[in-house]
């Protein structure tokens, strides 16, 4: 009897961990580099046309930040930046997307926030672009910062936090200003252009892609202050840990290798080096890549096919390319910036 | 036919053989000093080397300057997280240094005695050159230290932007001169490399 009673209670338990081991099996994916592997390349959600970020040629070929990011992942892991392969999503439907397993990484300027990661399982890894709201204004009102907009009147879209935060922002300053709001951005801009207001507000990196679209792009300026926090970055699924941490040190690669001063150009030049800081991350020292799932030359590869983080933001929305957005926030932190990787070591 | 054929692919191969010479030979040059050459004012310089505030966070008090050398970029400290940056011509490979110094001296439309050094470089260059228009050195000089270099105008506003001087920082004459007024002797310049590999 006793042991009949002993071996139900076993049952049960053992039963009852199946069932609980089986749950969270379902509910968290753990095997995104496993699947990845296998397949052969890197399924990534990106914006369906934001120009510097994502946006495809005539031809399917995309360009960008976000998607040169995941070009990155897949040089890491594959050697081989066309292994990356582009899912284009809507921005309402990008969080569930990557939740329901169809891409292995969303890199599609998204905004890392407390509530995206606890109310989708989801996990931002670091971020890759610090964006916030800013204020464009014509060169010839010849003011060199938000705090002389008072008494302006201001472009503005409705209902959006960008409406939320210019208000916040005057009133935390004391400034007056007159709304001008207008439920489509195309509209605001018209009004900007027009001349009905005196300044126009929107995300930084939008402002220099609108001032492309301007009558005179060269008679406006934007200011170099930024009123919200606006920290893009990719996203991966919760707990998946071992592809998070891929991620994470792609990013973390390049940003370290524009601080050590290693270049796509220079690259073999730096597999020469005998600086150890330059040893590590190059792989002639440690283990590093190794101890990441990948190989030495992991950082390598990304820097060899990708570039650095400097090349990438350059090439795609900084000095080379249109739209020419100074480094500002995404400068290195020992270069005026807050850029910061964790050390390799 | 075929001897036709070949004739233009030789007449191609040259044309394109001295074009590329002559551009080799254009960035060869070994300084972009044109002494007499009077500046072009209306020179409109890229965006990136336009003068402009810009966010900049740092722990050196306002009114430093900090020169970086691999952006080409000058930045005088605003403080509240900005600066006002300049575009710069800086030193060419081996014309490099970084460390702090001091503006020793300031001097307008600046008289120019390149440095015994830099003759035995370039024989070709005047030994003394007064100052005006037409002066390397342009519209400003704010003397570095006891060092050879400056943070000068230029009558060269193309050369923004380039790694091409002899060590000295050049910006075109209107930024000099914007520069130049906000700054006293005595500012903190402090000057920034690239790392080495």
């Amino acid at each position: 009897m006793r042991t009949f009673r002993g071996g139900l209670t076993i049952g049960l338990a053992v039963a009852a961990l199946v069932a609980a081991a089986a749950i969270t099996y379902e509910r968290y994916d753990t095997r995104t580099l496993k699947r990845t592997v296998r397949r052969g390349d890197v399924l990534c959600g990106v914006n369906k046309g934001l120009p510097g970020f994502s946006i495809p040629d005539d031809k399917g070929n995309w360009t960008g930040f976000d998607v040169d990011f995941c070009r990155a992942v897949a040089s890491a892991i594959f050697d081989d930046p066309s292994k990356a392969k582009f899912v284009p999503l809507d921005a309402s439907e990008r969080f569930k997307e990557l939740q329901n397993r169809k891409v292995d990484i969303l890199s599609r300027n998204s905004t890392w926030s407390m509530s995206r990661e606890t109310n989708y399982d989801l996990y931002f890894p670091a971020v890759a672009y610090y964006d916030g709201q800013g204020f464009m204004i014509p060169r010839s009102r010849n003011i060199d910062s938000a705090l002389d907009l008072n008494g302006s009147k201001v472009c503005v879209q409705a209902n959006t936090t960008t409406q939320l935060n210019l208000a916040d922002y005057f009133r935390a300053n004391n400034m007056k200003y007159t709304e001008m709001k207008f439920d489509k951005l195309d509209d605001v801009v018209k009004a900007y252009d027009s001349g009905q207001c005196d300044t126009l507000t929107s995300d930084a990196s939008q402002l220099y892609a609108l001032r492309l679209n301007l009558s005179k792009p060269g008679d406006h300026l934007i200011l170099a202050d930024i009123i919200s926090k606006e920290p893009l970055a990719p996203v991966v699924r919760l707990r998946d840990d071992d592809w998070m941490m891929i991620v994470k040190w792609t990013l973390y690669a390049m940003i370290n290798a524009e601080e050590l001063g290693i270049t796509s150009k220079n690259i073999d030049e730096a597999l020469k080096s005998k600086k150890p800081e330059v040893m590590r991350l190059v792989g002639t020292e440690g283990s590093y890549g190794e101890d990441l799932g990948l190989t030495k030359d992991w950082a390598v590869r990304i820097i060899k096919h990708v570039g650095n983080y400097g090349e990438v933001y350059d090439r795609n929305v900084g000095a080379d390319s249109k739209l020419k957005i100074p480094r500002g926030m995404n400068q290195l932190w020992n270069a005026g910036g807050v850029q910061y990787a964790p050390p390799i070591r | 036919m075929t001897k036709l054929r070949h004739l233009v692919w030789m007449l191609i191969a040259t044309g394109a053989l001295v074009l590329s010479t002559s551009q080799g030979f254009a960035q060869s040059r070994p300084d972009a000093d044109e002494p007499g050459l009077v500046a072009d004012d209306s020179y409109e310089l890229d965006p990136e080397w336009q003068k402009q505030v810009v966010y900049y966070r740092t722990n050196e008090a306002p009114g430093t300057i900090i020169v970086s050398t691999a952006e080409r970029h000058l930045y005088l400290v605003q403080g509240n997280g900005r600066a006002l940056r300049y575009g710069i011509g800086v030193g060419r490979d081996g014309f490099q240094w970084q460390g702090l110094v001091t503006i020793t001296r300031k001097a307008e439309w600046p008289d120019w005695t390149p440095p015994p050094e830099m003759i035995a470089r370039q024989p070709y260059l005047p030994r003394f050159m007064a100052g005006g228009p037409g002066n390397p050195l342009g519209a400003r000089a704010m003397y570095l230290g006891t060092t050879v270099y400056r943070i000068h105008g230029t009558n060269r506003p193309d050369t923004i932007g380039t790694a091409i001087s002899s060590g000295c920082f050049r910006l075109v004459n209107n930024d000099v001169a914007d520069l130049y007024s906000r700054v006293p002797v005595g500012t903190k310049v402090i000057i920034r490399q690239k790392p080495e590999l």
